[in-house]
């Protein structure tokens, strides 16, 4: 799953736990000069980055593929359900986006990451295309609220969408290993057939416990349905078909941002619990004009502000002092980072949509929500 | 001769045409950035790391093994410092001054990022940031804006009040060359300002002591541990360090002198940046920088300063840029009728040396035009 707009919660986030002793030896090793060294010897070896080293690609379906990531420490433990980010190096720029898992961590410690390669899409198809193995990867630590409970019970409900399938296919793989505790039914959609991906694992889960039960439901697919598949987009009365009635279910939706507006209009008022992860589509379209929310993740607050006008102008007007030097996009003392959103290079007036970025306060102005690290 | 009278004075709407045109080719060459940028920046790094390694064995080699052959000390000793020098020299222009402008951050690698790079010189890149980023890169050449000009120290331009303190300045001035970067660590904290009462001695005690931290931890690194790492033959490596930091020291400071101080650069007052155009902006850098000549070896020592004037137009577009980029400059200037003030290193040192001996002694504008031309020309 990609979803740029939980990019910045691994941002913050902090590093990996250090020990007494690093924390004596710090002060004297240079993390720069440390990574060059270390890195001569063993390609993710950092003093504090996580890394990651690409493994094993396989194909999960006709346009996906599974990555197996060995990840160096500094990634710290992930647990199903959560995401962290992938950050590859493409024509120079590291360009990021953030994955769930999609399996169970492997005993030698690699992460599985179930990426579709989407036309256009910078990222997913170097990961699916163009990445050899062997190649180093830039990580974050896991970050994500979706979790299982320690005690899982009653009757639960999973709802995926596309790319949303990877977090909730990651929890049954969990829910399985710990001898289905709950009855489970697993509604998955896709366009066609082809594009379900690990569809023969879930199938095999199936089989292997009563009291789990997969659902696919296709709105695109040419050829007639087969058994156990559905048509149809998500609405009341084909829910009701596949999995019975829906009163007093827990509920997990993961998708697109329309699927999970729609999961949470038909279920959330009578569902035990209602938990949905969305993404937006990659390229939304952007107004000119009006106001933006735009979040600022290192001091917590919220503000609009109007498009149009620099960042700096417009954190100045509500009172704000940010550091800024220039003012003309030279100094690089009002740079900045933008974990999600787009933002306007004023002076060419062209859009920056790639999350993860810099910015300069002084020339940049929002285009979409956004935030930055200020 | 002076530099207005190489300079064809530029009409309002000329000027503006004239920075459109800087600004087309800074768009061109930012479309184009990509992964040799990469390759680039990490190809100097890796021979910074290489270099500073090699030359630190060689001092080893020489100080240790020189004991006991005595031929090998000083081949061994001298090259070592040289390479220990070059690997600073490079790592503190190339790659820690061009870094810290943030000409890489597009890459998004945290190692090469401007916000947080540290370099390898008892000046904090935070302080940097300020003094010279900002203040010297905004306020080009302003008096009383620019603190790089005289440093505080020098009287450089005839344009700045003579005291007889100045007579001083031929001996001042190399000894400041050899504790540039002790002088640059310290600019920002301007001691002038505790001497004149402008500021406590309290405040100036918690301005340093982000510096002293870095300064500490050079010296314990330069100092301390390298040296003691050759146990008893201590002496030869900690002088073989001090020797190679002067080196840089020296080298940084002719390469800088050379950037702004030359015969035909100028100096401007505090009033041309009231409403100041782009092209203007653009203008008022050409006027106070200056170009050395050479080949790749001098724009690769140099960390790409041996383009100053490139430097100032783009100051954050990465630096293995500028050579290119500087063909076209030159032409756009020539068809403005501007003056490209380049020359090679010697001739462009020799007027640095010559203001310095110069403006020692009490000295006026020669053309007191220049200045209101300055100011005019905004209208």
């Amino acid at each position: 799953m990609s979803s740029p707009t939980s990019l910045e919660s691994a941002a913050i986030a902090p590093a990996s736990r250090r020990s007494r002793l690093r924390r004596w030896v710090r002060p004297w090793v240079n993390p720069v000069v440390f990574d060059f060294w270390a890195q001569r010897l063993h390609p993710t070896w950092s003093w504090e980055r996580p890394l990651a080293r690409l493994v094993a690609r396989e194909q999960a379906s006709i346009d996906s593929f599974t990555l197996w990531l060995k990840p160096n420490r500094h990634v710290g433990a992930v647990r199903p359900g959560q995401h962290f980010n992938v950050s590859a190096e493409i024509d120079g720029a590291a360009v990021t986006r953030s994955y769930s898992l999609s399996h169970l961590p492997r005993a030698d410690g690699c992460l599985a990451i179930t990426v579709k390669a989407i036309e256009g899409g910078k990222l997913s198809s170097h990961l699916c295309h163009d990445l050899s193995l062997g190649a180093r990867l830039g990580l974050s630590p896991a970050f994500g609220d979706m979790a299982l409970p320690a005690q899982p019970s009653g009757r639960w409900l999973f709802l995926a969408a596309g790319s949303g399938i990877t977090p909730l296919a990651c929890l049954t793989r969990e829910l399985a290993a710990r001898d289905m505790p709950v009855e489970l039914d697993l509604v998955y959609w896709a366009r066609c057939r082809d594009e379900l991906c690990f569809i023969d694992a879930l199938r095999a889960l199936e089989a292997a416990h009563p009291r789990l039960r997969v659902h696919v439901a296709l709105t695109r697919e040419p050829g007639a349905m087969q058994p156990g598949e559905a048509r149809g987009r998500i609405d009341e009365a084909l829910l009701q078909d596949l999995v019975g009635p829906l009163d007093g279910r827990q509920v997990f939706a993961c998708g697109p941002d329309g699927f999970v507006d729609r999961a949470r209009q038909l279920l959330a008022a009578r569902s035990e619990s209602f938990q949905a992860e969305a993404f937006t589509p990659p390229q939304p379209a952007v107004d000119e004009s009006g106001t933006v929310e735009v979040r600022l993740a290192a001091s917590g607050r919220t503000l609009r502000l109007p498009r149009g006008v620099s960042l700096l102008e417009a954190l100045e007007a509500e009172g704000l002092r940010p550091r800024h030097g220039c003012r003309m996009g030279l100094c690089n003392t009002c740079a900045c980072e933008k974990p999600a959103g787009i933002v306007r290079h004023l002076p060419s007036g062209e859009l920056v949509r790639e999350p993860m970025s810099s910015l300069r306060l002084c020339i940049h102005g929002a285009a979409s929500d956004l935030t930055i690290n200020l | 001769m002076t530099a207005k009278s190489k300079s064809r004075a530029l009409g309002g709407e000329e000027l503006e045409r004239f920075g459109a045109e800087l600004d087309a080719l800074r768009a061109r060459t930012v479309a184009t950035l990509g992964q040799r940028d990469a390759d680039y920046i990490r190809r100097v790094v890796k021979a910074v790391r290489y270099i500073d390694v090699a030359g630190r064995a060689l001092l080893y080699v020489g100080a240790i093994g020189g004991a006991f052959v005595n031929w090998l000390f000083w081949p061994a000793c001298v090259l070592g410092v040289l390479l220990i020098a070059v690997g600073k020299i490079l790592e503190n222009m190339e790659v820690g001054h061009n870094v810290i402008h943030g000409q890489y951050d597009w890459m998004g690698d945290p190692h090469l990022n401007g916000k947080t790079y540290e370099w390898d010189i008892v000046a904090t890149s935070e302080n940097w940031r300020k003094t010279h980023n900002f203040r010297h890169h905004t306020y080009t050449n302003i008096r009383g804006l620019d603190d790089d000009i005289g440093y505080g120290l020098l009287r450089i331009f005839p344009e700045q009040r003579w005291r007889p303190f100045y007579l001083l300045q031929p001996l001042i001035a190399p000894l400041f060359a050899l504790l540039f970067e002790w002088g640059i660590a310290i600019q920002d904290l301007k001691f002038g300002r505790l001497f004149a009462g402008k500021t406590t001695l309290r405040k100036m005690k918690r301005a340093l002591s982000a510096v002293g931290r870095k300064m500490r931890r050079q010296i314990v690194k330069d100092y301390l541990i390298f040296p003691l790492l050759a146990g008893p033959f201590f002496l030869p490596v900690l002088l073989g360090n001090v020797a190679a930091n002067l080196i840089r020291n020296l080298w940084t400071w002719v390469v800088i002198f050379c950037g702004h101080f030359t015969t035909d650069v100028e100096t401007f007052p505090k009033e041309v940046i009231r409403n100041e155009t782009r092209g203007h902006w653009y203008l008022r850098q050409l006027r106070g920088s200056a170009n050395i000549g050479g080949g790749r070896l001098m724009n690769l020592m140099t960390g790409n300063l041996s383009h100053q004037i490139e430097h100032h137009f783009y100051p954050d577009i990465p630096a293995n840029r500028y050579a290119a980029m500087a063909v076209e400059v030159r032409e756009i200037c020539e068809r403005y009728g501007q003056h490209y003030d380049t020359g090679s290193l010697p001739r462009q040192f020799g007027q640095v040396v010559w203001r310095i001996l110069r403006h020692a002694f009490p000295s006026r504008p020669r053309l007191r035009l220049r200045l209101e031309q300055a100011v005019a020309q905004r209208a």
